[in-house]
């Protein structure tokens, strides 16, 4: 008789799994990585002290955590918002170039006082992001149309197209790919240390409104009825149209905002690769972050240590940047296989069950 | 002439690569199983295939290490998403980023090698046309590779037995599975036959394109192959003529400029002209295939579902047994 494995559906997930999987998955992701720094000669001990310990004791490094944990939390939250109502935006890094393109525009052509062009740019990016996001919402609940596929293109439009106007319209004096510098009236005020700008304190702001957006409000409450039950929520007569639209609005919104914050906060000017891929990575802090607003916020401070870390090891120890490409896909590639051990378990039945007839090739020898 | 005649032949080694990834995704695609993995899975194709060419010193040798890298991110993939049932949107993403970071990371040593690439074969008489002649029939083995396939995959997939699986999978697992189609079979062979495909598509590029590794070469590439998919209704013709359509527009991009002045000859009206430039831009032209993809996706929804659409019912819903 051999054993036979069969998998299951939880009926409940264990406490300690849902608490201690974020976890061990990013303790697993980390004990892989170790891999590729061996390979190179690099000491991993060493290295991983300087991402998580050494940033943590100065207020540069802590600085460097939290402006780069900004554009991670608001594409974090762009992303998060819509899949709460079950929609998939791939699309925030296209939104974030959206945003960045239009606060840029203003900053550089409006000379009035500094908190109106500031908080012009915020308002404008922000808008002009979530209707370019609302496309794909728009497409979704009028026709239906993926938006997988169409919030991605969109990005690599938007990418594209921002190139094109780094190399014309845009372009500075300088005659790189890039915009002139913004005027310091567009520039985000620095508090405490020269690389700590005023933008971080979104990440609270951010937190309170989208926790009480999904928890308190009638319209977070239709947008997490229409993602956990759809069918469900039309018996109750809650239009999917219009929270289709509403999540990437909202979303595309918050992208934006990353978007100029970024440039605004850290950069300065726009140029062609001043994200580094934060919407994408926007995914990843969702889906870490995926039972709670403030989880979420817990995801993109854990990525911001590891992009910041990273920037450093990369200057002090020679190890490549790219190291936090791999970690964040590590960190990825455990949280679906932990997913899957806390929503199934292996039911092992030794001495054979009652032939279902189903399943031939689980019967073993005869 | 000469700007016909050097866009046909720069359209034909752009169009390989597409052609290459698309149609591996198509064939995982039409098995339920959607990778996004593309750019990921290329650009470990192009370092695998250009460090094992190098190592070995065979180019035959490092196309199929670099299809074999391909195929071993598809692996990935396909454990996640058909046996451990994850999310294929996220598991594609990570693809992309592990594909990307990896390669990044390994790359390093390679940045700044040569190798003497797949050399053009010219077939005799027909190279000798005008025009089509240099663009067709005097390529790499690679080009006619691709080229070759396309009926082969077409065959698999439309006229023999397995095709009928692989799209019964991909329409109705679960009907599939009554009838006796061994689903995770097909669907895992679909991936890595994807994964492979993806894989040669990239070391194409680092063997028979560049001939020299470079640091994210295949500059969106992957995400192109996947708008194709789409853009062509999965269907493998269509595939074939979109493959070289967006190949075209990114050989026209390379010579905007002297676009511009034929179309331009003899107009003399300034809003033309501007918005001309603007068309014609490269950056902008970059842009087209992605909007014409979404343009399509809105146009055939809009007529209709997506079965006019042509895309399989269950792409994207992980199957899982119920055992009650």
């Amino acid at each position: 008789m051999t054993p036979a494995i069969e998998v299951e559906s939880r009926e409940s997930t264990p406490r300690w799994l849902d608490y201690g999987a974020p976890v061990l998955t990013i303790l697993a992701a980390l004990f892989v990585a170790a891999i590729p720094l061996l390979w190179i000669g690099a000491n991993p001990i060493l290295v991983y002290e300087q991402i998580f310990l050494d940033s943590l004791l100065d207020l540069g490094g802590i600085a460097d955590i939290l402006t780069t944990a900004t554009p991670l939390f608001l594409a974090g939250l762009a992303v998060y918002i819509p899949l709460k109502a079950g929609l998939w935006n791939i699309g925030a890094e296209g939104q974030l170039y959206v945003g960045a393109i239009v606060g840029t525009y203003i900053g550089l052509n409006y000379g009035v006082p500094s908190y109106v062009l500031l908080v012009l740019m915020m308002l404008a990016s922000g808008l002009a992001a979530a209707l370019y996001g609302a496309i794909p919402g728009y497409l979704r609940a009028e026709h239906d149309v993926n938006e997988i596929i169409s919030s991605l293109m969109l990005t690599f439009a938007a990418t594209t197209f921002t190139g094109y106007l780094l190399r014309g319209p845009l372009q500075g004096r300088g005659g790189q790919t890039a915009t002139d510098r913004l005027p310091a009236a567009a520039e985000l005020p620095t508090v405490l240390h020269p690389r700590l700008h005023v933008g971080v304190g979104i990440l609270a702001i951010a937190a309170v409104l989208g926790t009480l957006l999904l928890t308190r409000t009638r319209l977070g409450y239709e947008i997490t009825f229409i993602g956990s039950n759809p069918a469900a929520a039309k018996q109750a007569g809650i239009s999917s149209y219009k929270i289709y639209i509403l999540v990437f609005l909202i979303g595309g919104f918050l992208a934006g905002l990353a978007g100029i914050i970024e440039i605004a906060g850290v950069h300065g000017r726009l140029f062609e690769s001043f994200s580094p891929g934060y919407g994408f990575t926007a995914v990843a802090v969702a889906l870490l972050g995926r039972n709670g607003v403030f989880r979420v916020l817990l995801a993109a401070l854990f990525f911001g240590v590891l992009t910041a870390g990273g920037t450093t090891v990369a200057i002090t120890m020679d190890v490549p940047n790219a190291l936090v490409d791999v970690i964040v896909a590590l960190t990825i590639l455990f949280l679906l296989t932990a997913e899957f051990i806390t929503e199934y378990r292996l039911a092992v039945t030794v001495g054979g069950k009652p032939d279902t007839g189903s399943e031939p090739s689980m019967e073993g020898s005869t | 002439m000469s700007i016909i005649a050097g866009t046909l032949e720069s359209t034909v080694r752009l169009a390989t690569p597409l052609l290459l990834a698309a149609m591996g995704e198509v064939i995982a695609e039409r098995s339920g199983v959607l990778n996004l993995g593309v750019e990921g899975m290329m650009l470990a194709g192009a370092l695998a295939g250009f460090a094992g060419a190098i190592s070995t010193g065979s180019l035959w040798l490092g196309f199929a290490i670099g299809m074999l890298a391909g195929a071993a991110l598809a692996l990935l993939h396909a454990v996640l998403c058909i046996s451990l049932k994850a999310d294929q949107v996220i598991s594609g993403i990570m693809l992309t980023l592990l594909g990307t970071g990896l390669t990044t990371y390994f790359g390093r040593a390679w940045v700044g090698r040569n190798v003497d690439g797949f050399d053009q074969i010219a077939l005799p008489l027909l190279s000798d046309i005008p025009v089509v002649g240099q663009a067709f029939f005097s390529v790499t083995a690679l080009d006619y590779l691709s080229l070759g396939l396309v009926p082969v995959i077409w065959y698999l997939l439309f006229r023999t037995n397995v095709g009928s699986e692989i799209t019964a999978v991909g329409e109705d697992p679960e009907t599939a599975d009554t009838a006796g189609v061994p689903v995770f079979r097909i669907q895992y062979a679909c991936v890595l036959l994807g994964g492979a495909l993806a894989g040669a598509a990239g070391a194409q590029l680092s063997l028979a394109f560049t001939n020299f590794w470079g640091v994210e070469m295949t500059a969106g590439r992957g995400w192109i192959a996947v708008a194709l998919v789409i853009f062509a209704q999965w269907h493998i013709w269509r595939l074939l003529a979109g493959a070289y359509l967006f190949a075209a527009i990114d050989a026209l991009s390379f010579r905007s400029g002297a676009v511009r002045d034929a179309v331009l000859s003899g107009v003399d009206i300034a809003a033309v002209e501007s918005a001309v430039d603007f068309l014609l831009n490269p950056q902008v032209m970059n842009t087209y295939p992605y909007i014409m993809t979404v343009v399509v996706l809105w146009y055939v929804m809009r007529q209709g579902n997506l079965n006019e659409l042509g895309g399989p019912s269950a792409l994207v819903d992980a199957y899982s047994r119920e055992q009650d």
